[in-house]
């Protein structure tokens, strides 16, 4: 990064004001450093300026460098779409300006439904500010308005009501400059001009939701969210997206107690502004009706409501000693991967604690090199083994803005081609299992053109890869084939294998892992060797292991403990069940796939009974060993040294 | 003054269409010439020439010729705007159609001058005579080493191809028809200084030449017959050199294309073609339907030439002169004027997409004899918010003919408002009404 006096610097004057800004700097933005604010539509800092809506139009002149003598131009200019000069003359405030502001406001309401009552963006809609601040008050406009498709859903997510868009070009201009899927288009032409997918196919980005958020009126709106609340009936507080392991910043927006919608809320080291539409649309398990509510504990073959002071004595009956063993998910917080360790091993006795399930998970534990924010700025990236817009969709956005911006070359090696072929320089899809041969290939250490047999690729696209690829920063995840995780990992470049659970990275820190592995202990529960597991946060059903296995485990163990927030499948072999928490619910921080620790407070009430999974654990470390317990859940990370 | 026939010299002979009666009527000697010339020293010879381009602005062609990086880094394209759309310009289309060589042998020399690799024609859709006639003319001159490799045995290779366009009036803006000719939508894009000049990044962001068929078709003149020469013409005028050709219309005996000197008088022009058919002299609109409407007295005393048709408020446009007689009703060909640019509207920039439209419906209203008081004021407030706000000059070309018919004819608008029916009764007038 250059430094601060580096940078060259014009020198303008804004309403009589004279002021340096660095050179190509947009007027919208230079303005703004002296607490100027110009209305805009169009104009969006993390997209392309297009200026197309004419409501950031301001009076621009020269300065003459000889006789200081000042020429204003006859026309307005889009402010959004001039970089400041030397010399250049703005006036953002004059009766003209006023005039034209009005102009364009009224030319954007004449047919705009007014449909503000019913409109889900009512209330936070940046027409009704530009207008209440700059529009006329009154229309003149007596002809019939313009009618067209309302209610058109564009996708599951997403519904679009082209009565009330403006054709700033937002949603279309974020398809194709930050998601990349460009399925947004302008059809027809003058006061037709719409947008909407092309052939009217579903709108299918894995980022759809981001347009709703940038949408500058309603004609984008929030399936989910639709007519079930007004903004100003919304409570909202910072949270974290816990639906992977990136930590996007959200917006929590809740309304008694119960989670309604989810915004993207700006962290430029994460996320920027941008969500997935996991993380925007898939936050229902909140309100899933299967939400366990109470402890329960099994009688015969019924399992019953109990109260926690019987399930405890169960629990501290069942588990002791080296033969029982506890599986964790790799979504809980840090609190909980911290007391759990103190409490299993320190009070219980026993070193069966792991959150891993696959086999390559468990031999190579997460590298990172690279923070989020720094993957744009590489020169080279491959892209090894891993769906990025699947397993990491923020590091997706982050990869594909470096090409996009700086021109980053991409080279992606995969089992199948993905969202990032469509950009990369070099796509390799390999055979699947043949992860460790390519990698090899990549290292020299086998010849091109075995490696290419090996793995049906041909070999000179192969050599081609692999000569472009010198240097190149490594993304993979934790999930990757050991072997050839290990050979990437001696690779120049940089490496990192980011985790794909959400808080995968802090069951690392926190967890010394130094016993039998998930897979191990369930194994062991099938023999009928294990006298007790604990599953702690994760529906055995659903981390990719064969059914027969999972139910031949969870059938021969003796006693089975589940800790979750919901009935998961895994809950009905329960012998006792203790409903937890989920993250809105409790105190709690979370590490992400870069090593970032973010603290989530408290936001929502929880569900019935259940305590957050530190809590569980405490209690019951005091029972088998009374001492002063953790009350809170920054004392408990402040107590790890592993997150200092 | 009568006629001036440079470019439209041998329109009447098909002869000339081929290579061979293109080369005996003095053709191809310009750019051999050129190509013995310094390439600075051509764009010198334009400079000399005081040759404006004549798609409409009027903007002196050179500086976009001197414009061009002189150390080329990246391929220079030329590209010709052939995308004539002005309602009452039908030049373009008789200059490709008759003299096709010539605009290739301008465009051979402007490529040389800019070290162009590869100019593209992009024309009108609905062009296809034009369009077969330059392909025929340009496989012929590919034929002869007029094009491509090692052109006339020297070191210059040049490619010249043609694109149509697909109907959109809008293209014919210069950068929405470098948007349509790299494929994308035919909407306008950022101009200086809000993005850098069409010479140093235009289209595929390498460095290009545009121009319109008349510009490039004087080329070969000027080259051959030197820029001094050419700037003799016109020369009564302000900053006006050379001919134009003005396509005249409307209500005249002999409509059709005429070329004249700069300085010529607009009442000549209208005498040329025949005098007004019909009755007396009612209004001219004399360079193409977005100009200003002007009245009979400003005819009799207007010149034509860039500066001199601003003192009757008025510009010479691309040439589309239209005349119209007494039985014309203003407000219908307003009407008619409004419905074509809300048609055309690309729909990129607010005002032009909303401000058109809303004309349309007040003009609609007026017509269907629902006008109201204040109309012609609100009218006019509209045009005033779409002109000067919008993207590109369409919302201008929508905008000024409006304001003008409002302001040379407001007793028709008030009579039309008044009572709801045409101030002209005559049967010519009424066939008009829908």
């Amino acid at each position: 990064m250059a430094a601060a006096t580096d940078i060259q610097t014009v020198n303008i004057i804004v309403n009589g004001i004279e002021l340096a800004v660095p050179k190509g700097e947009l007027v919208v933005e230079a303005v703004k450093r002296l607490g100027l604010e110009i209305p805009i539509f169009c104009y969006h800092p993390r997209l392309k300026p297009v200026g197309m809506c004419r409501m950031c139009l301001v009076e621009t002149g020269m300065k003459n460098p000889q006789d200081g003598t000042i020429r204003m131009m006859p026309k307005p200019a889009a402010a959004c779409t001039l970089p400041v000069s030397e010399g250049l003359v703005i006036n953002t405030e004059s009766d003209a300006l006023k005039k034209d502001r009005k102009g364009v406001l009224e030319f954007l309401l004449i047919n705009h439904p007014l449909d503000c009552p019913i409109c889900d963006r009512g209330g936070e809609c940046p027409l009704q500010n530009n207008t209440l601040f700059y529009g006329p008050a009154t229309s003149r406009f007596i002809e019939q308005k313009r009618h067209n498709v309302k209610a058109y859903p564009l996708s599951d997510y997403v519904t679009l009501d082209l009565e009330r868009c403006i054709q700033c070009a937002r949603c279309i201009r974020f398809t194709e400059e930050i998601s990349g899927d460009s399925q947004l288009a302008f059809r027809f032409r003058g006061n037709k001009t719409h947008p909407i997918t092309f052939n009217e196919t579903k709108f299918t980005s894995k980022f759809s939701g981001n347009v709703i958020e940038i949408c500058p009126v309603g004609a984008l709106t929030n399936r989910k969210y639709r007519f079930r609340a007004r903004p100003w009936d919304l409570q909202t507080s910072e949270a974290v997206c816990l639906n992977c392991s990136n930590g996007c910043n959200i917006w929590f927006d809740h309304r008694a107690g119960k989670v309604v919608r989810i915004n993207a809320r700006t962290n430029e080291a994460i996320n920027e502004e941008w969500t997935c539409d996991k993380g925007k649309f898939g936050h229902d398990y909140y309100n899933d009706e299967k939400r366990l509510e109470t402890p329960f504990a099994r009688t015969g073959d019924e399992l019953q409501k109990a109260d926690y002071a019987t399930v405890y004595a169960k629990l501290l009956e069942a588990f002791h000693g080296d033969n029982t063993g506890m599986i964790l998910g790799d979504s809980l917080s840090n609190e909980t991967y911290i007391t759990a360790q103190n409490f299993f091993t320190g009070q219980l006795g026993s070193h069966n604690i792991d959150y891993r399930f696959s086999a390559n998970q468990a031999k190579g534990a997460s590298t990172v090199d690279n923070s989020i924010a720094s993957l744009e700025l590489a020169k080279t990236t491959l892209v090894f083994g891993t769906h990025l817009a699947d397993d990491l969709p923020i590091v997706f956005l982050r990869v594909r803005k470096g090409w996009f911006n700086q021109g980053t070359q991409v080279i992606l090696a995969t089992d199948r081609s993905d969202e990032v072929s469509e950009f990369a320089a070099h796509t390799l899809v390999y055979k699947p299992g043949t992860e460790a041969t390519i990698a090899k290939a990549f290292a020299g250490q086998v010849s091109v053109a075995d490696a290419a047999a090996k793995c049906g690729i041909s070999e000179p696209e192969l050599q081609a890869a692999i000569t472009a690829a010198a240097g190149a920063t490594v993304i993979t995840t934790t999930s990757l084939n050991h072997e050839a995780a290990e050979v990437l990992k001696a690779l120049d470049g940089n490496f990192n294998a980011y985790p794909t659970g959400a808080n995968e990275r802090g069951a690392q820190l926190a967890l010394a892992c130094d016993g039998l592995s998930a897979l191990e202990q369930l194994k062991k529960a099938a023999n009928g060797e294990l006298s007790a597991l604990w599953v702690v946060g994760v529906d055995l059903f659903s981390v990719g292991l064969p059914r027969e296995e999972v139910i031949r485990a969870l059938e021969n163990v003796d006693f089975l403990a589940v800790q979750d927030s919901r009935r998961t499948e895994t809950f009905y072999y329960a012998s006792v069940a203790l409903p937890m928490t989920l993250p809105a619910e409790q105190d709690g921080s979370y590490t992400n796939c870069e090593g970032t620790t973010q603290q989530m407070k408290a936001i929502i009430p929880p569900v019935g009974q259940a305590k957050p999974a530190w809590r569980v654990f405490e209690e019951l470390s005091i029972r088998v060993n009374p001492r002063m317990p953790f009350s809170q859940a920054s004392e408990i990370l402040a107590s790890a040294p592993a997150f200092a | 003054m009568a006629e001036y026939k440079l470019l439209l010299k041998h329109s009447d002979d098909p002869a000339t269409q081929t290579l061979a009666g293109y080369k005996k009527a003095g053709g191809y000697s310009g750019l051999a010439k050129a190509l013995k010339m310094e390439r600075q020293a051509v764009i010198d010879e334009v400079k000399t020439s005081g040759l404006r381009g004549r798609g409409g602005a009027g903007f002196p062609s050179w500086i976009k010729w001197n414009g061009l990086p002189k150390e080329k880094v990246k391929p220079h394209y030329v590209l010709c705007n052939a995308d004539e759309g002005e309602p009452g310009t039908f030049k373009d289309k008789m200059l490709m159609e008759t003299a096709p060589f010539q605009l290739i042998e301008g465009m051979t020399i402007a490529g040389f001058a800019v070290q162009g690799d590869v100019g593209y024609i992009y024309i009108r859709g609905e062009f296809i005579d034009a369009a077969k006639a330059l392909r025929k003319a340009i496989d012929e001159a590919y034929a002869n080493n007029l094009l491509g490799k090692n052109i006339l045995g020297t070191d210059f290779s040049y490619d010249l191809h043609i694109h149509l366009g697909a109907g959109s009036y809008e293209c014919g803006e210069e950068s929405a028809l470098m948007s349509s000719l790299m494929g994308e939508r035919g909407m306008p894009r950022l101009k200086f200084p809000h993005a850098p000049l069409p010479t140093v990044s235009g289209v595929w962001e390498r460095p290009t030449l545009i121009n319109n068929v008349e510009s490039y078709s004087c080329v070969p003149h000027i080259i051959d017959k030197g820029g001094e020469w050419y700037a003799t013409l016109g020369a009564s005028t302000k900053n006006s050199r050379g001919t134009k050709i003005f396509s005249v219309s409307g209500h005249v005996n002999k409509p059709g294309n005429y070329e004249i000197e700069f300085g010529t008088p607009l009442k000549e022009l209208l005498e040329m073609a025949g005098g007004v058919k019909g009755g007396k002299l009612k209004a001219c609109i004399p360079g193409g339907s977005s100009m200003p409407v002007i009245k009979p007295d400003a005819v009799d005393v207007a010149i034509i030439g860039y500066e001199e048709m601003g003192e009757v408020k008025s510009m010479v446009g691309s040439g589309g002169c239209m005349f119209f007689n007494e039985h014309t009703d203003i407000v219908m060909l307003a009407w008619r004027t409004a419905h074509f640019y809300a048609n055309e509207s690309c729909g990129k920039c607010t005002p032009c997409r909303e401000g058109t439209r809303w004309m349309v419906q007040i003009m609609d209203r007026i017509v269907a004899g629902n006008g109201q008081k204040g109309d012609m004021e609100l009218l006019t407030e509209v045009a005033n918010n779409v002109e000067g706000r919008s993207f590109c000059a369409l919302g201008d070309a929508a905008a000024w003919p409006i304001k003008a018919f409002i302001r040379q004819f407001p007793e028709e608008f008030e009579y039309w408002i008044e009572h709801g029916k045409s101030p002209v009764t005559s049967k010519e007038a009424l066939a008009l009404v829908p």
